[in-house]
């Protein structure tokens, strides 16, 4: 029952929007929750790797999923970001769908995705998701929005402390480029017209090794329910580096300081990691329906740091 | 206007930006690449660009500039692919919908495999996460990983194989064509306005300003005749237009003035006392009807509770007092418990779809259908034609599974809408409307009390079920209780819960798998109390002696005798393994005709009856072969059109047994023509008598109607005996009403399932299944192989992942996506062992009785027997998703 089916105004005004892979674009334009013009913008931009003296990558928005998730050297260099790549929609969505297509992504958010329900994402009033039916909402409640963000590499960049350039702004950071949560009715900062064209990395770190992992019911193919991005730097046996980004907790990726900051200079072991999953969920804020998120949380933080720690 | 090529060919893409990839390949007539979920979760739209596998139902047109398209007509276009080969002999397929974007995506991980590894077998990991894009719901997982394995292992390099499915080439070179690929000349795509409230009288309806929309070939209203709507999605009108925009247009176009009723969302809001009522006592025989048979005895109603309906109770006061003192007295052998089960989506991969075209007064109907014959006498009845001036016809169907058995919307729009628009027109839901509006099989409490007696025996069982109907009445969940494992008194109380939700469906074995859930976890618990294998109690409680045979099967398995006790399980990861018992009662449908003709020199044999994948097709074919020592392709089979002899609808799982008997007396009565018809006898010592006799015979056809059974040995008696006389005035009443025999005999289905629970992440994997069927002899055996698999997996969605989410208060379906209604996907598949006992059947003609629904029953109990063994914990309600399972993780370790 697309929009027209159920007979549902428009529920925003029409702006233009870009198509770059158009996965998630042509789900939204089937459904008729997208309504504006289409700038096509996949043959125009920047779809290289390329990397700098210091090993440095700074990879263009075009750049598909798949070409991240099986180069090798963004697998040497970055497991992090390769094992995400990996760990997404399906083989053949991330054949077409580009890395700034999957930040600038909108909401998977139940009643976002129907045309026929108005949210703050679509210019409404109030959050149905929140009074209603939240099952995969945020368990860390940062704002009036309660749905998780979607977009998987945007922590595991985060993780990396990637920055992203624009065609108006270079320099942005993860939390620039999505904001705090705090704003409901878009998914990302970018001003209207304005458009993602690299991603830049920083040299990894010496002896530094990262991993993904996401929580969900069946074995692929699924969005997480939560999902961890984690990058570590072990010395001597002991926690050097701890960089931890969650996703599907908050309405943006999540950085869980207070699990690095637990695990710094601890040794590297699963007490230790056990103490951090547990700091993990200070400061969280789940829904009636989300506590469980948190379990699954600790549950990730504790996989993934142990394989790490290996 | 840009170029590029389609499997070789040139091909001009639209300008249109919004057009898609999948819109300009289908309406160009290639109809092997399907649409099913829209939103590229599903895979069953795949091509090939440039080599590379992409959904082409998110894929802009444009994006195809310049490169190479390839689709399933494409591939193998000189010859089979290994793959198509070794899907087609590896039974890689059951309805056939989703199979063109495995093989697509299949050859093109088969080529690159071969290009790096050359005949290397890939692992089951390997394959399953080259897969991973695509879903199966009639779940031919199994036959795919063999398939995938032995193609790229270089085994089907050679000759084209013999499939043990007739249809399979056309299933696999995307030739098959279905409802949905149906396409006349002039033909209109037809659009249905559905109501966006949950109740509603509609006061006022305006269709003038969509038939003013250019395009627009007719509108029609489909409001019912008291103007009420009662759920999210309920129609309103319907318009044929052009194409699907001008129709979607148009709706937008159509004004209509909901006056808001007060709504009701779900089973615990709906049973209040002070619930917004949804049928007054007026409109109660508005509501539709989730059971496969009719309706029994009149039931009383109170507000939105249907019910109680307990005509199978036995005893009902004396069980009733049993419990109380047992719970009063705290008899530590009473197991309580209340269950809940949830709502399951057919979510077949083709649509409710019809196609219906007027030629003069006749009137042809494709759709996508369980039932051909029914359709059409329904139709007939319904705008008061002549059975010979309606023409249904279900070439192949995609997927049903209980969701296509009646007279549905989309047939009923696509009629009026041709009708009114004087052209044919196709009317196919979209995935929404399948996930939401198409029928389901209602979420149920069971509250059960189970009572054995202090020498063990079953002395009293109580289980009430409360179901979450919808708008829709008849469920029977409890009752079912009542015909396997024999007690002193049961209390056996069914109720529909109606509300705002659209209305539930018959679905596999209606209310087998909620019924089994309850009651098989109540059986292990008390085996768990009495210290008692449960395999063993089972053997004493249940005397069928086809599920006898089969306790002795499991109980002789490593996977059982070797089993951990949960407490001895420390870490992260447990193991467990637990067992169920299932049964469904074997239905055969009377007037059920075959005829079996020799044309040309060739048998063919004709029954109107329809292939949903079940593969009915090679039954007919197999029984055939068999009888003339003929190959099963010698024979033609001709079936799904409704005006070939009359044949039985796909449910009750009562095809084999309808169609098999009556084409053994076709079989006899068309040698006995052949004998006196021939010239010539066969050259003495013959290798293939049958076959010359067959060849030189002048075309002749015989018929025959499906005859009643043999006695069958005493002791067997059919399954509706065990609830007295009201089980026998049930058994009447379906023959009468239904044409439908319950014949003597139980298909039965026990399975033990192993599953290893990550208790860190709260998922649960199903490592190892064993399914024990007892359906009589094998008429088609790989394919019974294939239905065996895929109710398993079936029954891993149920238990593990499938659930229908609404927003209460508005009762929007919010789980209207496949990416929201999660079906398993190949890697969900567990190891598989399935054994037949093939006894138990001999005084049915043929020995065979049907698989489907029995097959899927037993599942998700054994599933949660299989979690309470590794946790030591209960597991009440499915799914079992990680946040229900950390939370009774958690609720462990508080106590």
């Amino acid at each position: 029952m697309s929009v027209a089916v159920m007979t549902a105004r428009p529920t925003a005004r029409p702006t233009p929007e870009f198509r770059a892979g158009g996965t998630d674009f042509s789900e939204r334009r089937r459904s008729g929750v997208s309504q504006g013009l289409v700038v096509d913008i996949s043959a125009s931009g920047d779809k290289a790797i390329t990397w700098d003296a210091n090993g440095a990558a700074r990879i263009g928005a075009l750049t598909t999923i798949a070409t991240i998730a099986t180069d090798a050297r963004i697998a040497a260099a970055y497991p992090g970001i390769a094992a995400s790549a990996q760990g997404l929609a399906t083989p053949q969505v991330r054949q077409v769908a580009t890395l700034g297509g999957n930040l600038a992504q909108r909401s998977r958010c139940w009643y976002f995705r129907r045309a026929d329900i108005d949210c703050l994402k679509k210019g409404g009033t109030t959050c149905p998701a929140r009074s209603g039916n939240h099952l995969y909402g945020v368990a860390f409640d940062l704002g009036p929005c309660v749905a998780p963000h979607p977009s998987t590499m945007a922590a595991a960049l985060l993780a990396f402390d990637a920055t992203i350039a624009t065609d108006r702004r270079s320099g942005l950071s993860i939390a620039d480029l999505l904001g705090d949560g705090s704003v409901a009715h878009a998914d990302h900062t970018l001003a209207a017209g304005e458009m993602i064209r690299s991603i830049a990395l920083p040299a990894p770190l010496e002896g530094e090794r990262a991993s993904y992992k996401r929580a969900i019911s069946r074995t692929y193919a699924e969005w997480p329910l939560v999902e961890l991005c984690a990058r570590v730097v072990i010395t001597g046996g002991k926690f050097q580096l701890v960089r931890l980004a969650a996703g599907g907790v908050a309405p943006v990726p999540l950085r869980l300081t207070a699990a690095e900051v637990a695990l710094h200079g601890q040794i590297a072991d699963a007490a230790s990691i056990a103490a951090a999953a547990k700091a993990a969920t200070s400061g969280a804020k789940s829904l009636p329906m989300t506590a469980y998120k948190l379990d699954l949380l600790q549950g990730l933080i504790r996989d993934v740091l142990e394989r790490l720690s290996d | 206007m840009t170029a590029t090529t389609i499997n070789g060919r040139p091909l001009v893409l639209p300008d249109d930006p919004d057009a898609l990839l999948i819109d300009v390949i289908r309406d160009g007539g290639l109809t092997g690449t399907k649409l099913v979920c829209g939103s590229g979760v599903c895979g069953a739209c795949t091509v090939l660009l440039d080599g590379v596998p992409v959904v082409s139902c998110l894929l802009p047109a444009q994006a195809a500039a310049g490169k190479a398209l390839t689709t399933i007509e494409g591939i193998g276009s000189t010859g089979l692919h290994p793959v198509q080969k070794a899907f087609m002999a590896h039974d890689a397929l059951q309805c056939g919908f989703c199979t063109p974007g495995f093989v697509v995506e299949a050859t093109a991980f088969h080529d690159s495999w071969r290009a790096t590894k050359g005949t290397a077998t890939p692992s089951r990991e390997e394959i399953a996460a080259a897969l991973s894009g695509h879903l199966c719901r009639c779940g031919a997982y199994e036959g795919i990983f063999r398939a995938v394995a032995e193609a790229c292992s270089g085994r089907f390099d050679g000759n084209d194989p013999v499939a043990p499915r007739l249809e399979a080439r056309d299933k696999v070179t995307g030739l098959a064509r279905y409802t949905v690929d149906i396409h006349h000349d002039g033909q209109l795509e037809g659009v249905i306005l559905r109501v966006h409230v949950a109740h509603a009288r509609i006061t006022s309806l305006d269709l003038a300003p969509a038939r003013t929309i250019p395009g627009v070939a007719a509108v029609v209203p489909l409001l019912d005749d008291d103007n009420m709507v009662r759920f999210v999605g309920a129609p309103i009108a319907a318009v044929a237009a052009r194409d699907r925009r001008t129709a979607l247009q148009a709706i937008a176009a159509i004004s209509f003035k909901p006056e808001p009723f007060p709504a009701v969302i779900g089973l615990d809001a709906a049973r209040r006392d002070d619930a917004p009522i949804v049928f007054d006592k007026k409109d109660r025989k508005r509501a539709g009807n989730v059971s496969e048979g009719a309706g029994g005895a009149p039931v009383s109603w109170k507000g939105n509770v249907r019910g109680p309906s307990a005509p199978f109770s036995q005893k009902a006061k004396q069980a009733k007092s049993w419990l109380d003192e047992a719970r009063a007295q705290r008899n530590p052998l009473l197991v309580e418990e209340t269950f809940r089960v949830s709502t399951q989506q057919h979510a077949s991969l083709e649509p409710h779809a019809a196609v219906a075209r007027f030629d003069g007064d006749q009137l042809t109907v494709h759709i996508s259908t369980q039932a051909i014959h029914e359709s059409m006498e329904k139709i007939a009845k319904r705008y008061g034609l002549p059975h010979d001036k309606v023409r249904v016809i279900a070439d192949h169907v995609g997927g049903g599974f209980g969701s296509k058995g009646s007279l549905g919307l989309e047939t009923i729009a696509a009629i009026e809408l041709a009708r009114a628009a004087k052209a044919p027109v196709r009317v196919a839901f979209d995935r929404e409307e399948e996930l939401s509006v198409a029928g389901y099989r209602p979420a149920a409490e069971l509250k059960l009390s189970l009572l054995p007696s202090t020498e063990g025996r079953l002395k009293a069982l109580s289980l009430t079920a409360h179901a979450d109907t919808g708008a829709a009445v008849n469920s029977l969940i409890a009752g079912l209780a009542r015909l396997i494992y024999p007690a002193d008194a049961k209390e056996l109380v069914d109720y529909d819960v109606l509300s705002n939700l659209p209305p539930g469906a018959p679905f596999r074995g209606p209310g087998g798998p909620p019924m089994s859930f309850a009651l098989e976890q109540a059986v292990d618990e008390a085996a768990l109390r009495m210290k008692i294998d449960p395999i063993r109690l089972r053997k004493l409680w249940d005397p069928d002696p086809n599920r006898q045979r089969l306790y002795d099967w499991a109980a002789g398995l490593d996977v059982w005798k070797n089993r951990k006790p949960a407490a001895a399980q420390e870490g992260r990861y447990r193991r467990g393994v637990g067992v169920a018992t299932g049964y469904w009662l074997y239905l055969w449908q009377t007037g059920s005709s075959v005829e079996l003709a020799v044309k040309g020199g060739r048998i063919v044999a004709s029954c109107a009856v329809q292939d949903i994948g079940t593969g009915t097709r090679s039954v007919i074919a197999n029984t055939v072969a068999k009888a003339f020592d003929l190959e099963p392709q010698d024979v033609e089979v001709r079936i799904g059109r409704s005006n070939l002899p009359r044949g039985p609808g796909s449910g009750g799982s009562r095809v084999t047994a309808s169609v098999v008997p009556p084409t053994l007396l076709a079989i006899d009565k068309l040698k006995a023509e052949i004998k006196r018809t021939a010239s010539r006898t066969p050259a003495p010592g013959s290798n293939a008598p049958w076959r010359e006799m067959i060849a030189a015979s002048p075309d002749i056809a015989v018929s025959a109607r499906r005859q009643e059974d043999g006695t069958p040995p005493p002791g067997i008696r059919p399954a509706l005996h065990e609830a007295g006389i009201m089980g026998r005035v049930f058994g009447w009443v379906l023959r009468l009403m239904n044409h439908m025999v319950v014949g003597a005999g139980v298909p039965s289905s026990v399975q033990v399932m192993e599953v290893e629970v990550d208790t860190w992440l709260g998922h649960v994997r199903v490592l190892n299944a064993y399914t024990g069927l007892s359906i009589g002899k094998l008429a088609a055996p790989m394919l019974a192989r294939s239905q065996a698999a895929g109710a398993v997996i079936q029954g891993i969605g149920y238990a593990l992942y499938e659930a229908r989410e609404t927003d209460p208060l508005s009762g929007h379906i919010l789980s209207g996506s496949m990416e929201d209604y999660r079906i398993p996907g190949i890697a969900d598949m567990p190891k598989l062992e399935v054994h037949f006992d093939e006894a138990g059947f001999e005084h049915v003609p043929g020995g065979s009785v049907g698989i489907g629904e029995v097959a899927t029953v037993p599942t998700s109990p054994a599933i949660a027997n299989a979690i309470r063994d590794a946790l030591g914990v209960r597991l009440t309600e499915i799914p079992f998703r990680p946040d229900r399972l950390v939370a009774a993780l958690k609720g462990r370790d508080a106590a």
